[in-house]
């Protein structure tokens, strides 16, 4: 497989968009998917920021050292997109709209939609650093290259997230869903069909 | 033990789903590159021609008063002090056009 490192030199070099094209299909879906958790499930708004940190990978590509991965280069301008989003829409109803807690997200629905609403327990930066190292499976070194945060800052954020997420799930007394070994389904919908 | 157990169940809720991704991102996104790139390529054209023509037509209007202000070249006709000054002009022009960053990606 050819490394991001000549796609990147192919791109810069002789602007071959078939190239980048093998770019973007590589790294889509982990763009993507951290912007969905970052706007806790807002679909339309993670794929349009998502379109803008390639279209801005594209033109500034040329920046990008090879001492990082491509991966955290590109997420770090998607956290950019966001935090410029968040900026601009500050008072928008998708960010201020405060975490519902007055049900349980786990009644209505499986992981696709308990895990944006869980999200939403958690600031900005707690969600971005909880991402990426559950997630996106970065070190903790490279979170803080990307969120622009010193690393204890990380450390914290990670620490304070988890627990923030701990303590609601045991308040609301419910042990974290499961799939079933056997029918390969989760207890809300074992529940449903109880 | 069952804290462990629940940290662990936490980090693996938190993981993301293997569901595919649509091909029709791609696409978008390979087609805002294009746009982009036939605009960009259009601007470049079209504001390098009208730069040229004015400033062929500066040049010629003003080829003595431009000579008179470097008084180092005083060995050197007007017309070609001027072109040496615009030539100086356009690579201070372009080397910053190059060397352009954004600061959305250097933080």
């Amino acid at each position: 497989m050819i490394s991001d490192l000549e796609l990147a030199a192919r791109v810069t070099g002789s602007n071959d968009q078939a190239a980048f094209q093998q770019l973007v299909e590589r790294h889509q879906a982990a763009i993507r998917r951290f912007l969905r958790r970052l706007l806790t499930g807002d679909h339309g708004t993670a794929d349009d920021l998502a379109q803008d940190t390639f279209l801005l990978a594209y033109r500034k590509l040329h920046t990008w050292r090879s001492r990082g991965s491509f991966a955290s280069w590109l997420h770090s301008i998607a956290y950019r997109q966001f935090l410029q989003f968040t900026r601009k829409h500050a008072r928008s109803r998708v960010m201020a709209e405060p975490p519902d807690r007055g049900t349980d997200p786990r009644e209505s629905v499986d992981a696709e939609i308990l895990v944006p609403r869980l999200m939403k327990l958690v600031n900005a930066e707690e969600r971005a650093c909880l991402t990426l190292a559950y997630a996106a499976g970065m070190s903790h070194p490279e979170i803080s290259g990307i969120t622009g945060l010193k690393l204890g800052t990380v450390k914290s954020h990670i620490h304070r997230g988890k627990q923030k997420l701990q303590h609601w799930l045991e308040e609301h007394d419910h042990s974290i869903p499961k799939q079933n070994s056997e029918t390969g389904t989760g207890p809300v919908e074992e529940a449903r069909r109880a | 033990m069952p804290e462990h157990g629940q940290e662990l169940e936490l980090e693996r809720l938190l993981e993301y789903s293997d569901a595919p991704e649509s091909g029709e991102f791609v696409v978008s996104v390979m087609n805002s590159v294009k746009r982009e790139q036939r605009s960009r390529t259009l601007i470049l054209w079209v504001f390098g021609l009208l730069g040229a023509l004015f400033g062929l037509a500066g040049a010629v209007m003003l080829s003595d008063s431009i000579a008179r202000l470097f008084s180092f070249t005083v060995y050197m006709p007007a017309t070609e002090t001027t072109q040496m000054v615009l030539f100086i002009v356009a690579a201070v022009a372009f080397y910053s056009w190059v060397m352009n960053d954004d600061l959305a990606v250097g933080g």
